[in-house]
């Protein structure tokens, strides 16, 4: 009965932060379809809706794992020296509901003082903050955070690369030609296979594995790399067939009416990759609401501290829907706020900067990394700006992102360490109790 | 506070454009005060006047909205600091242009016979730079949306080109139209000839700030 609510407390919280990652977050993906009015508010909040929960679903486990175990090693805490019976599982189960909660706060503490503030960073600073507390510096994974925190410096700038890389090349290859009508059937598919194979690896390669179980590995294997080619192919075709039917006969047109027209081309495009980034989004980020929950259920479920190589299915889709009630609750007004804030991005500019995005957060996605998908969209946008593609960037922001590092890391560390040290001086007999009749009960 | 939505700002190449067509809008009255300079029409160019002076206070009211549009923070796809002397240098454009209208409006100066064909032709010559200059600058937001490269990059370059040629052969030509002046200065009084000399002053400045705009719009286009 007390396992029982513990695990309902933490899925209300981490239902709770999902929510806040759909209402606050996911908007940013789908920023530049919205912005450039290649889609309807309506519709952007239904494919982004779609889109995260297949994120979530599909490619989240990974960055949950890290949540849940890599960067506070459960079995360090286990260990620790005179610890009584059941009482190592309540202190893992109390850590993490702790860092959730800080996590949440903070997100709250941020939103109030007009902060940008990334889920991510609040959860892996929160996490460790309870892990010093609960058994010293060394239970940290500091190999594993410094990954993190690497990756979060150059997930903005792999964002800014790809960004600058992709922006010119549509700009040589397509807008800058003579007939950009022609180079765009052309080159455009090139651009769309690139997309569909990454995301298809992402999803396929190694993965999956907590939705086929095992006996899957013809695809997840080397096939994977069949799969994506063969996804990316037909895309690619389909892509060119599309763009070929709305531009033929158009190469006469005056320079000015075939960039029109070329953009007209990219905004279905701009609609794909920005749900693209959404299910990048949801892939990495249902792990912020969730990881601490799939260490909880872990321990309460079975009483040990030993965890569980998957994470369950229903956790990772208890996240999804979280986030898509976000989105739907709330969404919907930030989405149309910001669509208005970014009218500068055409097509072609969302194109390149969404592509950047999704491969930049998938593959850290895939090295089990949480990054922010939204430092990473600015790094891409500045590199098109730096690619001398968007008129007017704010290059503020990026003092933000740092701030975003330096304060938010720490803040939510000690609010988990506060909310730890409480959690410990009162309730750890409770937990103890709890899941020692729940294992008496189970057994 | 969302980090995206902080992003973008404005882009000031759309009332670039607009500042361009209203400088084009003022220096288009240069040929209708002309012709009523030569028929002495002196309530015509009354009119006209307060028209320039009009259009070259809207263009003014642009110019200070771009740049306030621009605080530092923003980093543009082209050079700032060129950015701010090709606005500025553009304004000189409608500046001079009331500088010719204010001549003409001060005093009832006569057109002498001998000069008209000359002097239409100066002004036609002007004209055509700064519509050169228009015709380029006109094309800064399509410039911004091919990132300033490629096929429309050069074809505005191409058209730049031009202006050096077209300024000197304005200059020559008002050369020529001074030395005529000076050939008929027994006929002329000293304060027509004065007013003369600045009539045509201002129309050389307004060809001249025109092809510096495009030299600044050179700039502008090949380092951003």
């Amino acid at each position: 009965m007390g396992c029982l609510i513990i695990i309902l407390l933490t899925a209300v919280l981490g239902l709770y932060m999902a929510w806040n990652i759909g209402a606050n977050d996911v908007a940013n993906s789908m920023g530049c379809a919205v912005g450039s009015k290649s889609i309807s508010i309506k519709w952007a909040v239904i494919a982004a809706g779609i889109c995260e929960f297949a994120g979530s679903v599909l490619v989240g486990a990974h960055v949950t794992d890290t949540v849940r175990k890599g960067i506070v090693d459960p079995t360090t805490i286990a260990s620790l020296p005179g610890l009584a019976q059941g009482e190592a599982p309540a202190l893992l189960l109390l850590g993490m509901a702790a860092a959730l909660l800080a996590a949440a706060v903070w997100l709250n503490v941020a939103t109030w003082f007009g902060m940008p503030v990334s889920t991510s960073h609040s959860i892996v600073g929160a996490v460790a903050g309870y892990g010093i507390i609960a058994a010293g510096w060394s239970a940290v994974h500091w190999g594993k955070m410094g990954q993190i925190v690497a990756s979060w410096f150059l997930s903005p700038v792999a964002g800014g690369v790809l960004g600058f890389i992709l922006f010119k090349v549509i700009s040589k290859l397509i807008l800058g030609r003579k007939r950009p009508v022609t180079a765009a059937v052309t080159i455009a598919p090139f651009m769309v296979f690139f997309m569909m194979v990454v995301i298809t690896l992402a999803v396929v390669y190694k993965g999956l594995k907590h939705l086929t179980g095992e006996g899957a590995e013809w695809i997840t294997g080397n096939g994977a790399f069949l799969v994506a080619a063969a996804v990316g192919l037909l895309s690619a075709l389909v892509a060119r067939l599309l763009i070929r039917r709305a531009l033929r006969g158009k190469e006469g047109l005056l320079l000015p009416e075939q960039l029109e027209l070329v953009e007209r081309v990219f905004a279905p495009l701009v609609v794909v990759t920005s749900c693209a980034v959404a299910f990048s989004h949801g892939a990495n980020d249902v792990a912020n609401a969730v990881g601490p929950l799939a260490a909880i259920v872990d321990i309460a479920s079975t009483c040990t501290v030993k965890m569980r190589v998957q994470v369950p299915a229903w956790i990772l889709m208890l996240g999804g829907t979280g986030i898509v009630l976000g989105l739907a609750t709330f969404g919907y007004r930030v989405m149309r706020t910001i669509g208005t804030k970014i009218t500068q991005i055409t097509p072609s500019r969302g194109v390149a900067a969404c592509i950047a995005a999704t491969i930049t957060v998938l593959v850290c996605t895939r090295m089990k990394l949480p990054v922010s998908t939204t430092h990473t969209l600015v790094g891409a946008v500045l590199g098109i700006g730096l690619a001398r593609g968007l008129a007017a960037v704010n290059r503020r922001v990026t003092r933000n992102i740092f701030g975003s590092w330096f304060i938010t890391v720490p803040a939510a560390a000690v609010l988990a360490m506060v909310f730890f040290m409480l959690g410990r001086a009162f309730l750890l007999d409770y937990v103890r109790d709890a899941l020692l009749r729940g294992a008496s009960g189970a057994g | 506070m969302s980090l995206i939505k902080e992003l973008f700002g404005k882009s000031p190449f759309g009332p670039l454009v607009e500042h361009t067509k209203k400088v084009h809008e003022c220096v288009k009255l240069v040929e209708p005060l002309s012709q009523a300079l030569m028929k002495g029409d002196h309530e015509e160019i009354h009119r006209l006047q307060d028209e320039v002076s009009r259009l070259e206070y809207e263009a003014d009211l642009i110019k200070h909205e771009i740049r306030e549009q621009l605080p530092r923070r923003y980093f543009l796809p082209v050079d700032r600091e060129e950015l701010e002397n090709f606005l500025k240098c553009q304004d000189k454009i409608a500046d001079s242009v009331e500088d010719f209208a204010v001549v003409l409006f001060i005093r009832k100066t006569e057109m002498h016979p001998d000069l008209k064909d000359d002097f239409a032709e100066f002004v036609g010559q002007v004209l055509k730079v700064s519509n050169t200059l228009t015709d380029a600058a006109t094309e800064l937001q399509i410039l911004a949306e091919t990132s300033f490269g490629g096929a429309q990059a050069t074809s505005v370059l191409d058209r730049i080109a031009g202006l050096g040629e077209q300024e000197w052969n304005a200059d020559r030509m008002q050369r020529r139209l001074c030395q005529k002046i000076y050939s008929l200065e027994a006929d002329l009084d000293p304060v027509t000839i004065m007013f003369y000399d600045k009539m045509f002053q201002a129309l050389s400045r307004v060809a001249n700030e025109a092809e510096n705009t495009g030299d600044l719009l050179r700039a502008m286009i090949l380092k951003g």
